[in-house]
Parts: structure tokens; C-alpha cells; sequence
């Protein structure tokens, strides 16, 4: 509560908050407050915990453990209806509208107090007023399809404001919006804060937190690291507190002599899910033997990178080179047969089934091989022989290969698919290219290690490695080379020896704030 | 306070004694049912079983089981790639509109030799209940429809078709005015053995061996599983997801279509309206009942067939309407539906902290 008044009541506060999901505990005992009249940043990579933190304070979720108060009462939040009830408004990421339905419906909709017959007059009066009043220009009889992002957030907005919602959260409100757009919302949150409401401002983005907000929360890994006023903390304070730093054991890495281009990505341009470009491009070059780290932000494109390599996401425009030959938009499997191995971000969610057994999961791309199958069936017998092999190569806990992949643990499983892409990508040979995204996540520190010194092992058999990372300091040890990835371009290019860790935490910042044209330069 | 937990996973003993209580629960629910609505529940039951002991009824258990069996393997094949077909039904009489064709064909115009018929008949019904079943297919792989809406809409419009075609065109010109098609010929009919049921026995356990082999054995038969736990997982896997919906949405239909066949060449004889009872809805209870086991499919779909018999039993005996029938299916059903939940969900006891 530093720098504050207390002689004012918060209109929320949030104590001891604590909210469990198998495998991973998302809040880790938060505190989080809001003023009346204050704009609130809640700044955090991606799963830091900022949108579970705000599910629970609208009723999503309900807390494991904490107490929440509102204007100084202890409350129990069931349901969104409860909060709503409390003044509590939320505007998701994907906004939850109808789009055949009018704006005035939309706003209408679920509204307590209009009774069975409209008073359609008076509403109307209401929604105009609030329109004028934030210098919104909505026509109440559109269709909400007709709507552009910018106007359907606005509507969105006018559904709190309605309901005479006193606090608003908004969760990253400025990813789908056009600088310009942003630049409305702002001012129309400025407005809000003014007349005495509350905002909690969700982002990733640390210049918003500059632009836009009264104070900041910074949540790593469940946990809030500070809250601070926003003019009395610098970027590289902000960029610290929120990337964190890690303890790190020496690995050895030994010199070896990059051999021939295995891929090379010119111009590319990938659309991501919200339909904006993910990828804006990119040129990437990555030889056999190196292991090339992006760092990056979460949510500036190197998930996408990664996903448009596999052949999962679609080109938009630019190319894909493999050994020079031209696989753009080739597909998942070409690329799988050009030796092209993914160790997806979430891999126990997106590389493997728990309900299958671990055989069936070692077999979810060898199954075509040659060696496992003929034209119609697959001789599981070798397949099983074969998984037990990798079972025991990799140490992984179980006691058999016909066991359910579900009831190992996360480092386990993050073993399996390891196993199964650098392994057993194509009968024997190793990967050409290896695409690991964030292969160390949520392990613990043997297995850290383990993964990172696969990686070391594949680069010296002469794979061409591309690694995510959240950890800094990892990307900067395994690396021969690091890029750094903001708003989907490559900002910089060096090797880690030329740079500090500090210094390329700057530039992944840097990188995103240069797009917006505007200096961050406080303190 | 209860709280229901998403189990991570489950293993498939405790998962098919879930699914067993079930089953033994709804004789119980249906039990208090006709309890309260003054049934002697005892002899309720003892009609039930009557049926399973006598040869004579469960011969006809068996023979009103097949078209049951070959409807729900169709639908083992769809539900395991997560395609949820509802339209079984409409596809089993797409297979006898097939089959009537072809036999059509011949009397009228004599296409096809005698000691073909049968082959050509099955074959025919195959492909129209596949190429009916295709329709919500290409429906959600190009377009994303949701296909428990197509498919049971099209269920609607296949009877009505049938409708069309026996009160219409295809009506049996000596059939004195009434909706049936001309009566099959002998070597258009299932006779094997003296007894239709005999080559529906063989026909049922032969498709239960492929679809076993299917997914046991098969490339194929992998990817469809991989599509029904993830589609996600199979994509990135390089699975073409889009081809295996439709192939394996062909073969789910085509074998539903395979009942129809028996329906109007192994049952009945000829086409008339309202062919199917229901088979392709009770199909479903009993796919999730056999939990997409090919094996078990068979004393499912019997033990459905034997409910059937039950009916009329039940009718002259206890002077309960056949629909009584229909009460104690869908308490089944229901029962089912908990019994999926339960896999899904573990309800924990849990005391709220003050």
C-alpha cells in the first residue's frame, strides 16, 4: 500500500488469495488493492496469474483460500451475478457479445432493473448520455457484427457503465485494438478513473503501464513481486520485476563448428488467432550444430514462430527454406518427414493424450514409419520394444509402456515427448531441425538439466536447435545465437557474450515499446 | 459442501465399474418408477428375464438385436473420432432405400444376376448410409457445423424420403393402394440357415472383427483415435484431420446403412414406412452402454433386442403400453449419461474454510 492514502477505503482488496489447478497453483497467496479514481496496471508474462486473479474477484472462480473485501466488506463472490451485484464489471479478452443482436440489445441484455416491459425511451436516453459523456459515437441500432473491434469493446464498456459498475476489469483490452484505438481507450478509462471508478488494467505490455495507469501489480508465477506507484518505478524495474531472474548451475558447452543453412525463413508474415499479424517479417537463418534463442515478451510472436515452422499455423506471406528447398505451407507432416522436430509450449497439453498409453503417445508420428508399419497396420509389438528402449534412455518413471501417459508427473511427461520427437522423428536419424518451446517449464532442477543437456547433445550430433524460453539466463547459456522478437519482428540479432542479460531484457522492452512511437522515460 | 474435481485420467477398471453400477442402477430408479405407478415391479422384471431364458424369445431377442448391433458398430467407429453421430437412423434407412433399389432394378428391369443380389444389395447400402452420414461430415470438416444437429435433423429427412418413395414412385403397383414396395424376392432375402437371424449373427460378428481390427491393428484406426481425444494432438501430429472425418464418418454411416439392409431384406421384406423402430437411437444407448467396445456391443445390443421382445410381453401380460419399454431405455440412458459424468468428474467431500 505504499504511497498511499488510508484514509480512503479501497474498493476492492483482495487478501491472502490463493487458487489451485491441477499441476500448478495459480495464485500463491495474493494481495492486490484499488482505489476509487485510480487506473490499476496488473503486469505479468502470460499464465502469470493476472487473468485467474480477476476471475476469481468476478466470480469465475472461487478462491482455495483468501478473503475478499469490497469497500471494506468481506464478501463471498459465487457467481458473476454476485459481482455485478458488488459494482464489479468485467471485459474479457474475447469479447461476449451477440453479434446478430443489436448494440442496444446486447446492453440490455441481462439487465435487472428494466423490469418485464421496457422503458426502451429512457434506456436509450441513458446509453446516449453515457456515449457522449466518454466521446463514444455508437449507433444503439447497429449489429454488433457490423461493429468494428474497437466499437464492440466500446459496447462492452457500455454494459458496466449501465449497470453503474464501479469497478471495471479489463483484461489486455489493447490487443486487438489499433493504436489509435488504444489511444481512445485511454482516454475513455481516464474519464472513468476521474468520476471516481476503479479500473484494473490487465496487460503484458509495459508502456501501457506507463500511459494509462496510476499504479502497477507485478505477478510472476502466481505471485505478486511488488506493487508500486507507476511514477515512482523505471522500466528496467518493471522489466525485472516481471521477467525475474533464476539460479543457474554451469553447464558445459563445448565449442563446435556450425555446419551447412538448415533453415531459413524470409519475410515471414503469419496471422495469428485474433486475426492481426502474429509474425510480422521475420527473417531467421539457423545453421546445423547452433542453437538459436528468441527472447521475447510472452505474446510477441515466437509462439507462432515455432507453430508456423511445424507447419501447424499458415504462411500469410514470406517463405520457408529446409536444406534450400522451399516447404513453405508444406504442412505438418512434410515437414515432420523432413526431420523437422516440436516440442510444443503446454506439451503435456498440445504433444500428447494422457488417456492414451505411453506406447500410443511414442507412436503419434513413428506410427507412418517404415519401420513400425506397412501399408494398413502398425506392429505395436516393436513399437512397444522400441518405447521401452526410449523408457529407459530417458529415465522416465514408469513401469511399463502400456501404462496411461495421465498418471505421470509434468517432468515425466515433458521426458516422453522429448523422447519421442528427437528420437524417433524419422527411423533413427536425428532431427534436422528442433523446435523446443519452453522445454523446461515447470520442471524441477534434475530434469532442467536433463532437457538442457539434450539439447547441448543434439546440437553436437549437428541439429539445428530453435529454443523458447522464459528463463533469460537459459537462453543466453545454451545459445550460440540470441534474437530478440518483439511485435513479431526480430529487433536484434548477437551473440550471447556480446550482451548482459540486463541488456537484452532492455531491448525485448525496447522492442515493444518502439512500435508505439512514444518515448517511456520516467523517474 | 461437495466439489466435483476433473479427473487427469482414469483407468479403465474403475471406469467400466462405473458405468456397470449405472446399468444396475436404473433397474432400481425404473423399479420405484413403476413402483409408485402401482406396477408389480417383480413380475415387471421376471418378464424381462423370461426373455433371456426362453430359446424361442431370445431367439427373437437376437433377430431384433441386429439391427441394433450393426447401427451402434457404425457408431463406435464415429464416437471414438469424437464425431458425434447422432443420425444412425436416418443413415440404416438410407441403406434400405439402397437395398429396395437394387431390387427395384431387378424386377423392373433385370440390371443385376440372381446370385449377385445380395452382395450387390449390401454394397449399395454401404455406400448411401456412408454417403448420407458424409453429408454433416464434410459439413464440419469444411465449415465446422456442429454435427449432432445435422446429423439428427437429416434422421428426418430420410424417413420422410422413405415416406415419399413407398407412398409414391415406388409404390408396389399390385400392393392393393397400400405404402409398401413390391415384396423382395427370395434371393433378395436373408435365408441362410432357415433363419434370418442366423446370417445377421454372422454379419454382425464379422463387422464387430473389422471394427475391432480397425482400431487395434490399423494406421487408420490410430488416427481415428487420436482424433477423438484431441484433434488438436492429431494436427499437430501431421494427421490430415479432415480426410479422417470423412473416411471414417463414411464407414460409420455405411455400416448403419448395413442394418438398414437387414432391416428390409433379413426382417420385413419389403419397404414401408417407419421401417426402424428406433433402432439407430437405441444404437446409441447401447454404444455408450458396450463404452465404444466392439466385443460388448453384442450382449449390449442383445440385452436392447431382448427389451424389445420384452414389449410385447409386457403388453399382453401386465397390460402395459410398449412405451413402458421406452421408460425403462431411457432411464438406462440416463443413467449412462451420469455414469459419463462420473468418469469425468470425482466429487469430493470438502469443508468450506471459514
Amino acid at each position: 500500500m505504499e504511497g498511499h492514502d488510508v484514509s480512503v477505503i479501497p474498493l476492492v482488496e483482495l487478501k491472502g488469495i490463493v487458487k489451485r489447478f491441477p499441476n500448478v497453483v495459480a495464485n500463491d497467496h495474493v494481495d492486490f488493492s484499488l482505489m476509487p479514481g485510480e487506473v490499476h496496471a496488473l503486469l505479468g508474462e502470460n499464465a502469470a496469474g493476472k487473468t485467474t486473479l480477476m476471475n476469481i474477484l468476478y466470480g469465475f472462480y472461487h478462491p482455495d483460500d483468501g478473503e475478499i473485501y469490497v469497500k471494506g466488506k468481506k464478501v463471498r463472490i459465487k457467481s458473476p451475478a454476485d459481482s455485478i451485484k458488488l459494482g464489479i464489471g468485467m471485459v474479457h479478452q474475447n469479447f461476449r457479445l451477440i453479434p446478430v443482436h443489436t448494440v442496444w440489445e446486447n446492453v440490455v441484455l441481462g439487465l435487472k432493473e428494466t423490469g418485464f416491459i421496457l422503458n426502451k425511451k429512457k434506456l436509450a436516453e441513458k446509453v446516449k448520455r453515457v456515449c457522449e459523456e466518454y466521446g463514444w459515437n455508437i449507433d444503439p441500432n447497429a449489429k454488433v457484427w457490423q461493429l468494428s473491434v474497437g466499437e464492440k469493446q466500446q459496447v462492452e464498456l457500455l454494459k458496466l457503465l449501465i449497470r453503474n459498475a464501479e469497478v471495471l476489469i479489463l483484461d489486455e483490452p489493447t490487443s486487438v485494438l489499433t493504436p489509435q484505438e488504444t489511444k481512445n481507450l485511454f482516454k475513455a478509462l481516464r474519464i472513468m478513473a476521474k468520476k471516481g471508478r476503479g479500473v484494473i488494467f490487465i496487460t503484458h505490455k509495459l508502456e501501457e503501464v506507463f500511459e494509462v495507469s496510476d499504479r502497477v501489480t507485478v505477478m510472476r508465477k502466481g505471485r505478486v513481486i511488488a506493487t508500486k506507484l507507476t511514477n515512482e518505478v523505471t522500466v528496467e524495474e518493471l522489466a525485472n520485476m516481471m521477467i525475474g531472474r533464476s539460479v543457474l548451475f554451469k553447464l558445459v558447452k563445448p565449442a563446435i563448428k556450425k555446419g551447412d543453412v538448415v533453415l531459413e525463413a524470409i519475410g515471414l508474415k503469419v496471422m495469428g488467432d485474433r486475426g492481426v499479424l502474429a509474425l510480422d517479417g521475420v527473417n531467421l537463418r539457423i545453421h546445423s550444430g547452433e542453437i538459436v534463442g528468441i527472447a521475447g515478451i510472452a505474446g510477441n510472436g515466437q509462439e507462432e514462430l515455432m507453430e508456423v515452422l511445424a507447419g501447424i499455423r499458415k504462411v500469410y506471406s514470406g517463405k520457408v527454406f529446409i536444406d534450400g528447398e522451399d516447404v513453405t505451407n508444406k504442412g505438418a507432416r512434410y515437414l515432420i518427414e523432413k526431420g523437422v522436430a516440436y516440442i510444443p509450449s503446454e506439451s503435456t497439453r498440445w504433444a500428447l493424450i494422457r488417456d492414451m498409453t505411453l506406447v500410443e503417445n511414442i507412436a503419434l508420428k513413428l506410427y507412418r514409419s517404415r519401420n513400425f508399419s506397412n501399408i494398413l497396420t502398425i506392429n505395436w509389438r516393436k513399437l512397444f520394444e522400441f518405447s521401452k528402449k526410449l523408457i529407459e534412455e530417458y529415465d522416465i518413471a514408469t513401469h511399463s509402456p502400456s501404462k496411461l501417459a495421465g498418471i505421470l508427473s509434468g517432468g515425466n511427461l515433458q521426458k516422453v515427448v522429448l523422447a519421442r520427437e528427437l528420437s524417433a522423428t524419422q527411423d533413427g536419424k536425428i532431427p534436422k531441425l528442433i523446435l523446443a518451446a519452453y522445454p523446461t517449464k515447470g520442471l524441477d532442477v534434475a530434469a532442467t538439466e536433463f532437457v538442457q543437456g539434450l539439447l547441448l547433445k543434439y546440437r553436437a550430433l549437428g541439429s539445428a536447435i530453435i529454443l523458447l524460453s522464459e528463463d533469460l539466463e537459459e537462453i543466453m547459456m545454451l545459445s550460440d545465437r540470441v534474437a530478440v522478437i518483439s511485435k513479431g519482428r526480430i529487433v536484434g540479432e548477437f551473440s550471447p557474450t556480446e550482451k548482459t542479460v540486463e541488456e537484452v531484457g532492455m531491448m525485448m522492452v525496447k522492442g515493444n515499446t518502439a512500435l508505439g512511437g512514444r518515448k517511456v522515460c520516467l523517474s | 459442501m461437495f466439489k466435483l474435481e476433473r479427473r487427469m485420467h482414469i483407468s479403465r477398471k474403475v471406469s467400466s465399474i462405473i458405468v456397470f453400477l449405472s446399468f444396475l442402477l436404473a433397474f432400481f430408479v425404473t423399479g420405484v418408477l413403476f413402483y409408485f405407478l402401482g406396477v408389480n415391479v417383480i413380475q415387471f422384471y421376471s418378464v424381462i428375464c423370461s426373455v433371456f431364458i426362453t430359446p424361442n424369445l431370445l431367439i427373437q431377442a437376437v433377430f431384433r438385436s441386429i439391427p441394433i448391433i450393426l447401427a451402434s458398430l457404425g457408431l463406435v467407429v464415429a464416437f471414438r473420432m469424437g464425431f458425434w453421430n447422432i443420425g444412425a437412423e436416418g443413415q440404416m434407412y438410407l441403406g434400405m432405400v439402397a437395398a429396395t433399389g437394387i431390387v427395384i432394378l431387378h424386377v423392373f428391369y433385370e440390371a443385376i444376376p440372381v446370385s449377385l443380389m445380395l452382395a450387390v444389395m449390401s454394397a449399395a447400402s454401404f455406400l448411401a448410409g456412408g454417403a448420407w452420414c458424409l453429408i454433416p461430415a464434410s459439413l464440419k470438416a469444411k465449415l465446422g457445423v456442429n454435427e449432432i444437429l445435422t446429423t439428427l435433423m437429416l434422421n428426418y429427412i430420410a424417413m420422410l424420403f422413405v415416406d415419399y418413395l413407398v407412398y409414391g414412385p415406388w409404390r408396389d403397383p399390385e400392393g392393393w393402394g397400400f405404402a409398401l414396395s413390391v415384396p423382395f424376392p427370395d434371393y433378395a432375402t436373408l435365408t441362410l440357415g432357415g433363419h434370418p437371424s442366423i446370417a445377421g449373427i454372422i454379419i454382425s460378428v464379422a463387422v464387430a472383427t473389422l471394427v475391432y481390427i480397425l482400431f487395434k491393428y490399423t494406421k487408420f484406426g490410430f488416427v481415428l483415435n487420436v482424433l477423438g481425444k484431441s484433434s488438436e494432438v492429431a494436427k499437430y501430429a501431421g494427421m490430415s484431420v479432415g480426410r479422417a472425418t470423412l473416411l471414417g464418418s463414411l464407414i460409420s454411416g455405411g455400416i448403419a446403412g448395413l442394418g438398414g439392409f437387414y432391416v428390409v431384406s433379413g426382417m420385413i421384406g419389403r419397404l414401408r414406412p417407419r421401417a426402424s423402430p428406433g433402432y439407430g437411437y437405441t444404437a446409441i444407448i447401447v454404444t455408450m452402454l458396450a463404452q465404444l467396445n466392439p466385443w460388448l456391443i453384442l450382449p449390449a445390443g442383445i440385452f436392447f433386442g431382448g427389451l424389445l421382445t420384452a414389449g410385447d410381453a409386457l403388453q399382453s401380460l401386465l397390460r402395459l403400453p410398449s412405451s413402458a419399454i421406452t421408460v425403462f431405455q431411457s432411464v438406462i440412458f440416463l443413467c449412462i449419461v451420469l455414469a459419463e459424468f462420473l468418469r469425468r468428474y470425482r466429487i469430493v467431500l470438502k469443508r468450506w474454510k471459514q
